[in-house]
């Protein structure tokens, strides 16, 4: 790859010229006879080095639920969430999209349920499932099925009719055009949708762990328990937790997607 | 309108046909028919004397546009025949490295289809078909949309893995030179609806070669005489 040395190196400037202003900025006094007022106040954006320390305190045993627990809490209920949301979202997406008269049949109600916002959903979810990983799980689900749903949908709609005629002059039956021509070429459309998923299960995950307290965990607790405290440096370690995530998965499903769909040019000079 | 209409025709075992005619003129049609994609609103399509109904099992069918799966490599595009049948493990790659060879595919096994030329896709999906064996051949203008070098290459290939093999083809094209230089028996549709206007008996001696029968007299024979008819075709649809 081109200018690969240059682009890090500015990549790396960016972020450290970012930290400094942000402590600098931060650490000046403004002139005034009310005395500890800020210029930028810490108190709303806290600075790199007091996050840098809350980060280091909240990773110690000396908390209760330690920033570690928390990550692997969220991090678990979104895979989860993920996982279930793209095998039922892929499964209906092929049987509806196969299936004329059925996607007829469902469409108003599919449509109404996926319009509806899913943070309404929230109270009810909690209603029902509790304050756990189970209620985290279906919030994420709820949104990533849509996601998925609707990609291998009209991925299934739009194979080849070419392609299932060759396959059936070759001899193949119902089920082998379904797992040799339907399936291979349907996955390139839900793949399109792994990445948008992922981040849409954190979405669920997190808003989940908002009103799910304590037993639910994770970081979406820390920033609400964070606004209680108005602690702003906490806030900031749990928003750069969920940053990392967030990156770590979207690099994670671009290798499956890169190995998967190594068949198409655009992907080849990566694989 | 009917595409086609009163279209009847015999063709016999390992015979090599071609048809021809003016686009729309319904020789898709025919072929659709024949492949039991499209059933035909009156009359019958028989083969060895039983109706087609539905994709005939001895049947292969090479298409226009690109159907070579682009998510297989060569190898397994060309397994797949031979995959539906059930046929792995050693008698598969045996059969497989076979058609590779005789394709001429020899170093691409493991290409993606997308790294390949048209010509080279469209030397796969005509292996990948012959691979099963089909008894029957039918093959929708498939090197139309190649230039006219490839053409002949692959010309010069079907004629020789039909000449090895001998299946019943039916070969539907709009290139007069190419009905010429393959078949044994050209069959002229006309207009839409189409009809039979003329067939030609092609008295080229096999095996031919591709590139100097263009000078022999049957071939400049067969091009003006059939070029007659398709100009009066052409002629007649103008003025309409």
């Amino acid at each position: 790859m081109r200018y690969r040395g240059s682009v890090l190196f500015w990549q790396l400037l960016i972020l450290v010229v970012l930290l400094a202003s942000w402590e600098w900025l931060t650490g000046i006094k403004a002139i005034s006879r009310t005395p500890g007022l800020y210029w930028i106040d810490p108190f709303f954006i806290s600075r790199p080095s007091l996050i840098a320390r809350r980060f280091v305190y909240l990773l110690s045993d000396r908390v209760r639920l330690n920033l570690w627990q928390m990550t692997l809490s969220t991090v678990q209920s979104t895979l989860w969430g993920f996982v279930v949301g793209v095998s039922t979202g892929f499964v209906a997406g092929l049987v509806l999209g196969r299936n004329d008269r059925l996607a007829r049949i469902f469409a108003p109600y599919i449509v109404a349920f996926n319009s509806l916002p899913r943070i309404a959903l929230v109270p009810l979810i909690t209603m029902i499932f509790g304050f756990g990983l189970v209620a985290k799980i279906v919030l994420a689900w709820t949104i990533v099925f849509f996601i998925v749903f609707f990609n291998t949908f009209q991925g299934a709609r739009s194979v080849d009719a070419d392609l299932i005629h060759s396959a059936r002059f070759l001899g193949a039956s119902e089920r082998q055009v379904m797992r040799t021509v339907i399936i291979p070429s349907a996955l390139a459309w839900t793949f399109a949708s792994l990445t948008p998923s992922i981040s849409f299960a954190l979405i669920g995950v997190v808003v989940g762990e908002f009103l799910g307290g304590e037993s639910g965990g994770g970081l979406g607790y820390l920033i609400i328990q964070s606004l209680g405290t108005l602690n702003a440096a906490d806030m900031m370690v749990a928003l750069l937790t969920l940053g990392l995530i967030g990156i770590v998965m979207a690099l994670g499903i671009k290798q499956v997607e890169t190995r998967l769909l190594r068949w198409r040019p655009e992907y080849r000079k990566s694989a | 309108m009917p595409a086609v209409s009163g279209v009847s025709f015999e063709i016999g075992d390992e015979e090599f046909v071609a048809i021809v005619g003016p686009s729309g003129c319904g020789k898709s049609t025919i072929l659709n028919m024949i492949g039991g994609l499209v059933a035909p609103t009156a009359g019958a399509i028989e083969i060895d004397g039983r109706p087609v109904s539905g994709v005939p099992a001895n049947v292969g069918y090479v298409f226009q546009k690109d159907t070579v799966f682009p998510w297989r490599s060569v190898r397994r595009n060309i397994a797949l025949g031979l995959e539906y049948r059930g046929i792995r493990g050693e008698a598969q790659a045996r059969r497989v490295a076979a058609a590779v060879s005789m394709a001429g595919l020899e170093g691409f096994e493991d290409a993606f289809p997308a790294t390949l030329s048209g010509g080279m896709r469209q030397r796969v999906a005509l292996v990948r078909t012959l691979v099963v064996e089909p008894e029957i051949l039918l093959m929708d203008e498939p090197f139309g949309a190649l230039d006219l070098h490839t053409k002949l290459d692959l010309h010069a290939e079907l004629l020789r893995l039909w000449g090895e093999r001998r299946q019943t083809v039916v070969f539907i094209t709009h290139d007069l030179s190419e009905a010429i230089t393959l078949a044994d028996r050209i069959v002229v549709m006309t207009r839409r609806p189409g009809r039979i206007k003329m067939v030609y008996d092609v008295k080229l001696p096999r095996p031919r070669d591709v590139i100097r029968l263009r000078e022999t007299d049957e071939y400049l024979r067969a091009y003006g005489e059939i070029w007659h008819v398709l100009g009066e075709e052409f002629a007649r649809e103008k003025a309409r």
